[in-house]
This record gives C-alpha cells, structure tokens and sequence, in this order.
C-alpha cells in the first residue's frame, strides 16, 4: 500500500469516509446523512455570518435605504476611542471571568482530591455548581442588591470596621468594572470547579503516589502531575470563560446596563445599543465582526495548548 | 543497600482490621515475595512499608532505622506500581530522571545515571518516546528504570507483571531475577501468582486474611506447607485433600481410610495422631502415578494434554474429583476408570484445625 504519496493518502481518506467504495451511491448517502446537520449549520450560523459582514460593509439605519461603505466602519471600530476602551474593558473581564475561576477552581479541585467519593464529594459538586443552575438574570440582580450603598457587601464591610472602604460599587467609576468581573467569576468559578473536580478524578492517584515516593512536596504534585493531566480540563474552562468575557451581554445589562459612563459597557452590550438604539446596523456588525476575531485570536493559543500531544 | 524488620505490624480502615499483626524479618538483598489471595492484605503491608498507608500500630525497621513516621521520599525505598504510574507528559527520559531532578541531582550527575539505568534495562533507544508510545513490558522497564536510579535501600514491587501477557510475563520474570543478581539489592514483590512466587523469590511469605501463614524459602513451602491453605496455595496444579481417618500404623507409617479411597493409603511416618483421628490427607497432582494398586480410583472426566505432562481429573464420587499430573504424553480416554498411587513420604497429613502434622 503506497502511503508516501497525496494519492495514495488521498485514497485511503476516500476509503475511510466511504467504506462502501466511492461509488457514488455511497456518496450520495454520506452527503445525505450530512445534509439536515448542514442545513441548520448554514441557516443559523453561516448565513448570519455572511450576512453580518456584508452589513458591515453598509451605512444602514436597519430600516431604510442601505449605503456601502467599505471598510469604514471597522476603521470606526479600531479608532473610535470609546469603541477602542469598550473592548478594552472586555479584556479586562477576562481577569476576573477566567483567571479568577480558573485558579481558584484547581485550588479547590486540588484541596478536595481523594474526597470526591461519598456524601461529601456529592454535596460539594453540588453546592459548587449552583451558580450555573441560576439564571444570570436572577444572579445579576441578587448581586446589584449586594453591591448596593446598604447592601450586603458594604454591611460587613461597615461590621469589621472598614466603613471608610463603602461605597456604591456598581456605580463607582473605579470599582464598576471589578464589581462585575466579581459577579461574573462567581457564576462561572462553579463550572470550571466542576470541571476541574471531575478531571482530578480521573487523575491515576498512583501518580500522586508515585511523586510523592520520587520525592515530589505537594507542590510538585500539582505542578507535575495535577497540572499536566488537567490540561484539557484547563484549556476548556480558560476557552469557555474568555467567550463569556469577551462577548458578556447578561451580566452587564442587568447589573450596571454599561454605566456609569461607558466604565463597565463591553462590547456585546455597544453592538444591542448601536443596532436597536442607535440606529447603526453598520457599525454594530463591524463591531460584531472585530469581536469575533478577537475571540477567536484569544481563544486559538489556548485550543493549541490544551490539545492532546501525542 | 539495608533489610527490613517488621514487629507485630497492624492496620486497621475504620474498624476493620486488615492486617492483624506481622512479624517479619527480610535480610540485606533479599528477594522476598508476599503472597496470597485476592484482599489479603499483601498490597497494604507493602504500600505501609513505602509510607503510603499509615501503620495502626507496630514497628517497621528499614536498615535499622525506625521509619513509621518517616515521610515516604525520606525512607529509602523505590516502588515499581502495577499501574507504572508513569507520568504521561514526560519523555521516558524525564520519567526515570524526575525523583533525581526533585532531589536536585546536577544534570550531569543526573544523565549519567538516567543513561545507566537505561542501559541496564536495554530501553536506550525509548528516552526520548512518553509512556504512551511504548509498550506494557516497554513501560514496565521504565517504571524499573525509574526506581533503579534512586539507588533506594528497598526495592518494592506491586504486582508489576499483571498487565502483561503471559509471554512477556516470562520474560519479564527473568530480567528481574537477573536485576536483583546483579544489584544485589532488597527487593519486596507482591504478586498473587504462586508460580511468580516461586521463582522469583528467595522467601516466600503466605498471607491470608491479614495473617502471615508461613514464611520460608519457595521449596520448603512446597515440600512442607505450614496447613491447609499454604499446602493448596503453593503448587499448581494444586494439591488435592481428601478427610480420612487413622486406621492403623505400621513400621512404614500411618494407614489412612476412607470410603472413597478404594484402598487404605499408606503415609509417612507422622507423629501427633491416633487411631481414628479425622485428618485430612493431601497429594498433590505431580505425586500421583498410575498404580493398579492404587489407593485412589475413579472414571476420569477431563484431560489435559500439555505434551510434556498429561493433566486428568478423576471422580472419585459425585462430590469428590480429584487432579493428577501424570509425566509425558498418555492416551487416556474420558470416562475410562484408573487407578493412582503415590510414595508414601510423598503425602501429607493436616489435623482438623488445618495444622500439618
């Protein structure tokens, strides 16, 4: 059998996607089996896709007569300084969205390994996913009333004497933006906990056996036997929380709606607010588009880190 | 390089007791084998000689040294799992270099002996492949490459050769009775196949029920099990036991009787019996022999040709068959009745309580 050439690998691709043979009877019944999951692919997906950048390309109020522009509105987009400072707060919540999650997800995954069976382990996934059991709507506004001038936040804070640090956080130029990078850490800290709980499981503890024999002090176990079998687990926790940073809409709207000023607006929200409220269908699919692109960029390294490596 | 002592070592998981009291004493470069069954005991007593598993109570000495308390990396030993546990991300080379790296080794001091023991184990040419690319007695040799390179005072093994296939099995067994001749090292092997057992190690120790039934070298156990369970652990086929009763002594031995026995059975001399003391007489499959006389006779139900030896299971009654290693190739046909025999200092006699006599 000739491997060594595009033919012959050519071949043996054809041969595995038709094991049938290549005749066209064969292919027609694969091209069929293909055809409903294609249709709803190109219908909901691909087409507003297309759609979009070709909006993009247009001044267009959504309802009247449409312009081509070109690429205007993505030189709009990369040099609009608010535009420009809105997706840089979206950068900022992956501090909060991703890092937080992430670390304190494997601190607690690490902390409760080898306890995961029983009553115990049961109760704490459970406890620990809740967040992701109640709608972000629901959390948003449960957190608002916290983050509030008496709210709950600024009560103990006053209860351990640190009144002088209270304030009304979600309308704080400073503190906004943190405040709800909090909210947003503490919804997706229990999915990545989940996620990383579960990955530690089904970590061979003769592993962590045999570290501790060669040597290894428990932080050479998590650096050389948690981390390294986690690595999926990571990469899809660190992919899952930069795309609910970088395309935030929920939590933001509910908690602060962009404000004040633009100090908390993030891009998913602009785009809603360019379209339906300005009136700039344009501009709002660039934006769309760049923010698509950005996560894309963002989210590729980590897609190529967590890979299997054979 | 050290022994190892245990003294009335016990281990206890909540409020059951597994291991109920060792005494053990393993010599400077010793190859010694833990044995039993399934659940015990042989894998904790192990793992509490590596620190792994806390001890409830009792002492364990390694080169003279008290180590209950000591952590596991501090007490010398090296265990070879039978998982391998070899970490998946790391080249072989990293595998077996990693205890040395944690201990700050210097690389070069580190290379050396990383290549050494890879020269030992022949598996120079896997340093640079990860676990998963290799074979299971390929990663098997890793994971011995792995504890040769501590130079630890205690080599342990759990079961190391159960993943492998019956050839590689073999093999495998050879090389490390050829690694312990040349290390010359203290090695402690927990394996539930007696046949492991028994050629690998210099002493055996029989477990059951978290109890030491016997400890001694892999013949003396063969030729003189302690009881009942070593005398049907230790040999294979294993040997058969029928209930008898003392009918009478002569100049050549004791006679024993049954309903089964188509002849009363002659058994070396044995002290601690009476006339009609229930015991029970044991053979094993390798004594037996076709014998006209025979004391032992029934239909044969099942034969094995193997070409060197001819296995046969002979019904001696509806609840009774029993097992005979007959030498070479025999043309026996099921269903036809034999008769079998054996040497009298070939028997053995084990009281009530399981006690041989």
């Amino acid at each position: 059998m000739n491997h060594g050439t595009p033919s012959g690998d050519t071949r043996l691709r054809m041969s595995r996607l038709f094991p049938g043979g290549k005749s066209q009877k064969a292919r027609a019944t694969a091209v069929l089996f293909v055809l409903p999951a294609f249709t709803a692919y190109a219908v909901f997906v691909l087409a507003p896709l297309v759609m979009s950048l070709y909006y993009s390309t247009l001044r267009w109020d959504g309802i009247g007569k449409a312009r081509f522009t070109g690429l205007a509105n993505y030189v709009t987009v990369l040099t609009d300084p608010d535009l420009l400072s809105i997706i840089g707060n979206a950068f900022e919540l992956v501090l909060y969205f991703t890092v937080i999650p992430v670390l304190l997800g494997l601190a607690v995954a690490s902390a409760i390994r080898g306890h995961m069976a029983g009553t115990f382990g049961t109760l704490t996934r459970t406890i620990l996913f809740l967040p992701q059991v109640i709608p972000l709507v629901a959390a948003g506004i449960a957190w608002s009333w916290m983050f509030a001038s008496t709210g709950l936040v600024n009560q103990a804070l006053t209860a351990v004497g640190l009144a002088d640090w209270a304030r009304g956080w979600l309308g704080d130029f400073d503190f906004a933006l943190p405040a709800v990078g909090i909210i947003g850490a503490w919804v997706l800290l229990g999915l990545c906990t989940m996620l990383l709980v579960t990955g530690i499981t089904k970590i061979d503890p003769s592993l962590y056996e045999a570290a501790r024999l060669d040597g290894a002090r428990p932080w050479h176990e998590f650096r050389y036997v948690t981390l390294p079998g986690l690595r999926q687990e990571i990469g899809v926790c660190i992919t899952v929380t930069v795309i609910s940073a970088l395309a935030s809409f929920d939590i933001v709207y509910i908690a602060t709606g962009g404000g004040p000023g633009i100090t908390t607006m993030v891009p998913g929200l602009e785009i809603y607010r360019l379209a339906f409220a300005h009136r700039q269908v344009g501009l709002a699919s660039a934006l769309a588009i760049v923010l698509m692109v950005l996560v894309l960029i963002a989210i590729t390294p980590v897609q190529w880190y967590a890979r299997e490596k054979k | 390089m050290a022994g190892l002592k245990l003294q009335d070592v016990r281990k206890n998981f909540g409020a059951v007791e597994v291991i109920k009291g060792v005494d053990l004493e393993v010599e400077h470069g010793e190859f010694v084998v833990f044995v039993g069954p399934s659940g015990c005991g042989k894998s904790t007593l192990l793992r509490m000689v590596a620190g792994l598993e806390e001890t409830t109570s009792g002492r364990i000495e390694i080169g003279g040294r008290l180590v209950n308390n000591v952590e596991p990396r501090d007490r010398g030993v090296a265990m070879v799992f039978q998982s391998y546990a070899l970490y998946p991300h790391m080249s072989v080379y990293d595998n077996v270099g990693f205890g040395l790296k944690l201990a700050g080794t210097p690389r070069d001091e580190r290379d050396a002996k990383i290549r050494a023991a890879a020269r030992v184990l022949q598996m120079e040419h896997l340093l640079d492949r990860k676990p998963a690319q290799l074979s299971g007695g390929q990663r098997q040799r890793v994971a011995i490459g792995r504890a040769i390179v501590r130079e630890p005072d205690v080599f342990l093994f759990d079961e190391p050769l159960s993943n492998l296939d019956a050839a590689l099995r073999v093999d495998m067994r050879m090389e490390l009775a050829r690694l312990h001749t040349d290390l010359g090292a203290t090695m402690i092997y927990v394996t539930h196949d007696q046949v492991e057992a028994m050629t690998l190690a210099d002493k055996i120790v029989v477990l059951q029920g978290g109890i030491v039934q016997q400890v001694g070298s892999p013949l003396e156990l063969y030729n003189r099990p302690a009881n009942l369970f070593v005398a049907g652990f230790i040999g294979s086929p294993k040997m058969n036991f029928i209930e008898v009763t003392v009918d009478g002594t002569t100049n050549d031995g004791v006679r024993v009787a049954n309903s089964l026995l188509a002849s009363p059975a002659l058994v070396g001399q044995r002290q601690g019996m009476a006339p009609s003391d229930t015991l029970t007489l044991g053979v094993r499959p390798h004594a037996l022999q076709l014998d006209d006389t025979g004391p032992i006779g029934g239909a044969v139900t099942l034969v094995e040709r193997l070409g060197n030896e001819t296995i046969v299971r002979v019904r001696l009654d509806a609840a009774t068959e029993i097992t005979a290693a007959l030498a070479g190739q025999r043309e026996i046909a099921l269903g036809e009745p034999v008769r079998l025999g054996f040497e009298p200092v070939d028997a053995h006699l084990f009281a009530a309580d399981g006690r041989r006599l």
